[in-house]
């Protein structure tokens, strides 16, 4: 080995493995932080504009309750179990349909991906279907399937469905051409092939399509649950605005909201987790 | 010994919007095992396409291109490449990108870690195995694109402007430790590129390729003895040989096939 590339190669070493100082380790923690914080200003500026505005009674009680109060009903139904029991039950109308959409879109998504034969068959139609929304599927469906579970899952499936094959097909298209003919030159197998290329390849895409699929997943969920149910945080959205109770409206928009976030959250660390490659460890 | 290459009046053709392109025309090349041909040429000369049909990356063409006596048809563990770009897998370490190359190799697990070693040691990347490509500089991901060419020992070594798109400095010292592995690993190798220096300071014979239709122009022999310097008189003066053998290609007049459509005209210079 020549001398000059035992130089060039303690170089490039040296600017990968950077020695990991306390001071470094402070940083790193600084880095991780800094986003969070900037992610805290909007509802920093949102809560005080809702505490004047009902301090100083900008709109009627009945529309605008404070935020104590809703805090209170907050408690009140966590303590009744209340919360709990309608929770549960969307989270699992969530899961259940999300599951059959991803599981069904994905395997539509990679066959249209693969073969143009498939995508010219499908294609067309799917596009149709995809623009009708989830919402106008519930009055058919509801003929179809009656009122009870298998509607809420079924609309919820078809939610998630449309984003997932969308971006797995489109994901399994785009990985270079190039990458594909390191396989052939390696004698790849088809299956080799789609393990070790197109698969790993069309990770950020799929992943993509499935969080835009989960928040779809919660739109049509409350969507059906509005029009459908006599339980779930649809329902005590609709049941709340009926009895005029602003409070509990409240207290279940702000819980779909952190449920979607916490659901949001727990895929892009299974993404970040599979996708180790693309994180700069610098 | 294996690793013989045998091109007979090889045609290729392309269509393009309609029209019939002849990228190749009439190419007989023979190369002997062990042996380092460059083949350089202006750009559109159809080299990059010459190396694509010995590697079986190409279909449809005319003639006959042998390996050892035998025709090409697709690709082969015999036949390793390595591209302008290193398409290592960005999703996979530099160890597992190396491994790739193994994967349909007829040898047990520990045999394919020994040798994955062996080649990252090779190419001198030891301490790398777990980094991912983007944390490599453009020559240190294309010494791993060597290591997976060589992997599974192929007889073969096609190179497709390798060194292309490095800086200078990068592309010298990669071309010094392509010749160290060559007379160490002792396989034959075919090098596509544009740049003279490189294809004289490497190969054992320099084909220089014609353009539009791409076909052999001339063929020239490089004695001098490894390991070369880049200083020696007889390779400066084969390099003005070839450059000049690559200029005259621009003066002379083009033998173009098809006088019945009006030729462009070159902007005068």
């Amino acid at each position: 080995m020549s001398s000059e590339l035992a130089i060039s190669r303690s170089i490039e070493q040296s600017d990968l493995a950077a020695p990991n100082t306390g001071a470094q380790l402070l940083r790193r923690t600084w880095r991780a932080v800094v986003p969070i914080l900037w992610g805290l200003v909007l509802p920093a500026v949102v809560l005080p504009v809702w505490f004047s505005g009902a301090y100083w009674g900008w709109l009627p009680e009945q529309i605008l309750p404070t935020p104590a109060e809703v805090w209170g009903t907050l408690l009140e139904m966590l303590r009744s179990g209340e919360l709990k029991m309608h929770t549960g039950i969307s989270l699992l109308r969530v899961i259940c349909g999300f599951a059959a959409g991803t599981v069904v879109g994905v395997a539509l998504g990679a066959a249209m991906g693969l073969s143009s034969r498939i995508d010219d068959y499908v294609r067309p139609f799917f596009t149709a279907i995809a623009q009708v929304p989830a919402l106008a599927w519930i009055p058919l469906a509801m003929l179809l399937l009656g009122i009870g579970e298998a509607l809420k899952i079924v609309v919820i499936a078809k939610a998630a469905f449309v984003p997932v094959v969308m971006n797995t097909s489109a994901g399994i298209r785009n990985v270079p051409k190039e990458f594909v003919e390191v396989g052939d030159t390696f004698q790849f197998s088809a299956w080799q092939k789609l393990r070790l290329v197109v698969l790993p390849g069309s990770i950020p895409s799929i992943f993509t399509g499935l969080r835009y699929g989960l928040t779809h997943a919660w739109i049509a969920l409350v969507s059906v649950e509005l029009v459908a149910s006599s339980e779930g945080l649809g329902y005590l959205l609709v049941w709340g605005r009926q009895m005029f109770w602003l409070d509990t409206v409240l207290v279940s928009m702000i819980v779909i909201g952190l449920v979607g976030f916490v659901t949001d959250k727990v895929l892009a660390v299974v993404e970040q987790h599979l996708q180790r490659w693309r994180i700069d460890d610098a | 010994m294996t690793g013989h290459l045998d091109v007979q009046r090889v045609s290729k053709s392309f269509r393009v919007d309609g029209a019939v392109v002849e990228a190749l025309s009439d190419i007989s090349l023979s190369v002997q095992p062990g042996e380092f041909v460059s083949i350089v040429g202006p750009s559109g000369c159809g080299k990059s396409t010459l190396l694509r049909l010995l590697a079986g990356l190409e279909r449809g063409f005319d003639g006959d291109i042998l390996q050892d006596g035998k025709p090409i048809v697709g690709t082969s563990l015999d036949r390793g490449i390595v591209f302008q770009e290193p398409r290592l897998f960005p999703w996979a370490t530099v160890r597992q990108n190396i491994g790739i190359g193994l994967q349909n190799a007829p040898i047990n697990t520990r045999q394919k870690e020994e040798t994955i070693a062996a080649h990252i040691a090779l190419v001198g990347l030891q301490g790398f195995e777990r980094a991912y490509p983007h944390q490599l500089s453009g020559g240190m991901a294309q010494r791993a694109a060597i290591a997976r060419g060589l992997v599974n020992r192929p007889q073969i070594l096609l190179l497709d402007e390798p060194f292309g798109a490095l800086d200078a400095l990068t592309r010298g010292k990669m071309q010094i430790e392509l010749q160290q592995i060559w007379s160490h690993e002792k396989i034959t190798m075919v090098l596509v590129t544009h740049d003279v220096d490189e294809a004289v300071f490497l190969g054992d014979r320099v084909i220089v390729l014609a353009p539009r239709p791409g076909r052999i122009s001339r063929i020239f022999e490089v004695a001098a003895k490894r390991p070369r310097s880049r200083t020696d008189d007889d390779l400066i003066h084969i390099r003005n040989e070839v450059l000049l053998a690559l200029e005259g290609q621009d003066r002379a007049p083009q033998p173009v096939g098809r006088p019945d459509r009006p030729l462009i005209a070159k902007p005068a210079a």
